[in-house]
């Protein structure tokens, strides 16, 4: 079976799907699949024999950074076109997730209330003050974002999430949306073989798809994961424990924790970091040399930086900022590393950034092999950013 | 479920329109919105077709094999020009606007006759 057929894992806690329901989320995912293979490229032929040629004639030159490109491209046609379809998917993948989850929202949270088995914990904070970042605009545009609740003891955000990211990943980070955590877990033991944290923690953890990996990577670790969003950590929590992996899920902000000094050997991230805030990039990774023992590692998995990418790709992956409500896309791209590590307390020196393979190898044969807006998990590879203390 | 558990379905934040006209975005949404639920319709159908032949009612190649009768072909033809009708509506407006110019020129035209049409 191909990756665009393959469906996702049928844990406990996924929401029911009726027939329409499912019919209408394999639309969003073929729709998705059809936009990044057969009309994305036409960008690029629309640069190269138009966009380009009439700036080249304007200015003598072609365009010299992404901003250059971005000033002609948003005036081409098939790019307009391009994005309003792309945008539509975006807003069809959220509505299709969220018109099932809603008709058993009830269901599902005394689902969660009544999970167990696995031996895993759920501490929620209700004082916590959910970070501006967060309540300014919904992230990728999930209606009521990660902390909105609706009913009592809601998990609804969580289980509208779970869903939608294995559609807008199309299938391609694995049956449960783990091929972060597991690329990052691959790199680790393929460099670091001597390396077995005995206690991890994965910040900004939403419904635990990357951290369950961990828990099962080093069954001997305490594996401990946070989370600003309420709604996100009842679900990751019941979600974990339907998948017999036990974690300790708390609602605190990665800023500010409540863990001990010197109380952590592994404090990952997976896509959490393009989702804050320049003061609070900084703040996290103070924090987490705060957490982290001496020789502890620190590692951030995003998709890739835009220095030294080719304008125009850098370009196309800058979509999101915009265009799916990712204000702080484009900036934690751009981010000086060894200076933001200098200000966290890392000696640079041992900062590394390196691109990491995915582990989803089953899925190999169907990515498009490029980093392009709209194809999460389509270049095959994982950035990371790690510090060792 | 009560109403108060209804979900936000507009995400916070400022949606992006791509074209000068918004207008345009609107019918791309509209248009796939629509070929997302003939998409499931198909679906459904095909969920149909299966089940049938699971139970042995009838077998896809029955349906291939089909014979529409003249009464059948009749009511067809019917619904599929009313179909054809209402999804190229705008189409066939556009022209037969331009069939009454010869009455008016102009929408204007008639927003002045009817306000210009009595003096004290």
């Amino acid at each position: 079976m191909q990756v665009s057929e393959m469906e996702q894992y049928r844990h406990d806690m996924l929401p029911k799907t009726g027939h329409d329901d499912l019919a209408r989320q394999h639309f969003v995912r073929s729709f998705k699949e059809h936009l990044v293979k057969k009309i994305h490229g036409g960008n690029r032929v629309a640069y190269e024999t138009r966009v380009k040629p009439a700036f080249e004639k304007a200015h003598r030159r072609p365009p010299g950074s992404r901003q250059e490109v971005r000033t002609v491209m948003t005036k081409d046609p098939h790019y307009r076109m391009f994005s309003a379809l792309l945008r539509t998917s975006q807003e069809l993948m959220w509505s299709s997730t969220q018109r099932p989850v809603e008709r058993q929202i009830d269901e599902l949270a005394d689902k969660a209330r009544q999970s167990k088995g696995a031996g895993g914990s759920l501490t929620l904070d209700p004082t916590l003050e959910i970070p501006r970042y967060h309540t300014a605009v919904d992230i990728h545009c999930q209606p009521g974002g990660y902390h909105n609740e609706f009913v009592p003891d809601d998990v609804s955000a969580g289980a509208v999430y779970d869903r939608a990211v294995f559609i807008y990943a199309m299938g391609q980070m694995g049956p449960e949306n783990a091929d972060m955590g597991n690329s990052l877990i691959a790199w680790l033991k393929a460099n670091r073989p001597e390396f077995r944290p005995s206690r991890i923690l994965d910040l900004g953890c939403a419904v635990g798809h990357s951290t369950v990996p961990y828990a099962r990577a080093w069954t001997d670790a305490e594996v401990h994961a946070i989370d600003v969003g309420a709604p996100m950590l009842r679900y990751a929590h019941a979600r974990a424990e339907s998948l017999g992996v036990p974690v300790y899920f708390s609602q605190q902000n990665a800023e500010k924790t409540n863990f001990a000094d010197e109380s952590f050997d592994l404090i990952v991230s997976h896509i959490l970091l393009h989702e804050t805030s320049e003061r609070a990039i900084h703040n996290i990774v103070r924090e987490c040399h705060r957490l982290l023992r001496k020789g502890g590692l620190m590692i951030h998995a995003e998709t890739p930086p835009y220095k030294g990418m080719d304008p125009f790709d850098a370009f196309m992956l800058d979509w999101d900022t915009r265009n799916n409500n990712e204000p702080f896309w484009c900036r934690s791209h751009e981010i000086d590393l060894n200076a933001l590590s200098a200000w966290g307390g890392f000696d640079p020196a041992k900062k590394f950034e390196v691109m990491s393979p995915s582990a989803h190898q089953v899925a190999e044969t169907r990515r498009s092999h490029v980093f392009q807006g709209g194809d999460f998990g389509g270049g095959g590879v994982w950035f990371l950013y790690g510090c060792e203390k | 479920m009560g109403a108060s558990s209804k979900l936000p379905r507009k995400a916070k934040g400022e949606r992006p329109y791509f074209f000068e006209d918004p207008a345009v975005d609107k019918l791309l949404a509209m248009l796939m919105a629509l070929a997302g639920e003939v998409s499931v319709l198909r679906d459904r159908l095909d969920t149909v077709e299966r089940l049938a032949q699971e139970h042995d009612l009838f077998k896809q190649t029955d349906i291939e094999s089909y014979r529409p009768s003249d009464e059948v072909l009749v009511a067809r033809a019917a619904r599929r020009e009313e179909f054809l009708s209402e999804i190229t509506r705008i189409v066939q407006a556009e022209m037969e606007g331009q069939q009454l110019k010869a009455e008016l020129d102009s929408y204007d035209e008639a927003i002045d006759l009817v306000e210009t049409d009595f003096k004290r």
